[in-house]
């Protein structure tokens, strides 16, 4: 995928006015072909749309293309959209998608490019809990764990990844995500559940008990 | 003592180190504006089809809906009477043999009262009084009325007291 676009200068913030609309004002004025107004859209859903396709793909390269072209794709598809359900589950429905796709063609030729750890994670004291009695070797840095974390992540099938990045991760609720993959709450339940057991089979030296 | 299968408090502890895994600095300040610079590169929204303007007509509300549906159906039947009536003025031929298409006979049944001596004809022979000898219904009656396959009725027999 091209990233050529990574060098384009910083945008100028939307207007304020904009950030006072909601969503439905905002998706309106976009489909007349308001640019500001779309530019709105994309900052209020960026983080969400990024962490979800970087959890899904383990690469920061391969979320920030899937991520562009998800809202590329949602601004074209803009007439499309009826109001039926919100912006943002729609939103999420199309990068969805298009990384799940994307990942099926990728299925053989998996790389983890994760980004570093922020300052936070070494004061967490869950995770220096994990650190420091749990794993195997007391030296096994948080980088490591990073690691061992992510790459049961890509052992599992896309939807189950995308649960666990959703609930888990994101903290959406099961309603939310049923939304979101067009399923039910059940199947969102045993998905995670399923996904959830797996997980914990493939890091089990790290959630050993003392 | 291994974590039981139900229990994912620890796995769920584990999983919230990613929510530590932020992009490279900066990287959301530049996003949407390179999202943006995108999309104008492409040229920006393009224009609606006709097709897509008409199927969001469709969807318009009820109200508008229906406005739509009776201007189509009023569009169609005008075309159709005006097909109808190029035809009859191409083929003479046809309009003869389908008189009630005929557009000279419909506009004048339409406009014109019927004749009071066209709708007695059949009762009141014009060839004189009624008699025992000149029943009613004579050789005479307008075929359309009575008599529309071309039938003939003749007198059998007719014996006075």
């Amino acid at each position: 995928m091209s990233t050529s676009v990574l060098e384009q200068p910083t945008a100028p913030p939307a207007p304020p006015v904009l950030a006072t609309l909601d969503d439905r004002a905002l998706v309106r004025r976009a489909k007349s072909g308001d640019l500001a107004a779309y530019d709105e859209l994309v900052r209020r859903y960026q983080e969400r749309i990024y962490a979800t396709l970087y959890h899904m793909t383990a690469n920061h390269e391969d979320a920030n293309d899937l991520a562009q072209e998800a809202f590329i794709k949602a601004y074209h598809s803009l007439r499309s959209f009826k109001g039926d359900s919100t912006f943002f589950t729609w939103l999420y429905r199309i990068a969805v998608n298009r990384t799940i796709n994307f990942l099926k063609q990728r299925k053989h030729k998996t790389h983890l490019s994760l980004n570093d750890l922020d300052f936070n994670a070494e004061h967490d004291p869950d995770l220096v809990a994990l650190i420091s009695d749990k794993t195997p070797r007391r030296e096994a840095g948080l980088a490591e764990l990073q690691e061992k974390l992510n790459a049961a992540m890509l052992q599992l099938s896309e939807t189950h990844r995308l649960v666990v990045a959703l609930h888990d991760v994101q903290g959406l609720s099961h309603e939310e995500i049923s939304r979101i993959m067009d399923c039910n709450v059940g199947t969102v339940r045993s998905r995670l559940f399923y996904a959830r057991q797996q997980l914990q089979s493939l890091l089990s030296d790290y959630l050993k008990s003392p | 003592m291994s974590q039981s299968p139900d229990n994912f408090d620890a796995l769920q502890k584990l999983l919230a180190l990613k929510r530590h895994e932020p992009p490279p600095p900066g990287y959301f300040n530049r996003f949407a504006g390179q999202v943006i610079a995108r999309l104008e590169a492409e040229g920006g929204v393009p224009s609606p089809t006709w097709w897509q303007r008409w199927w969001e007509a469709l969807n318009a509300p009820p109200v508008l809906a229906l406005s739509y549906g009776a201007v189509i159906v009023g569009l169609v039947m005008l075309g159709t009477g005006l097909l109808q009536s190029l035809e009859l003025d191409a083929d003479p031929a046809l309009a003869a043999s389908q008189p009630w298409l005929a557009r000279d006979s419909i506009s004048v049944a339409a406009v014109a009262p019927p004749r009071a001596e066209v709708l007695l004809s059949p009762a009141v022979d014009p060839a004189g009084p009624a008699s025992s000898f000149s029943p009613v219904l004579g050789n005479s009656a307008p075929p359309f009325l009575f008599n529309p396959s071309g039938l003939r009725v003749e007198r059998v027999s007719y014996q006075p007291r």
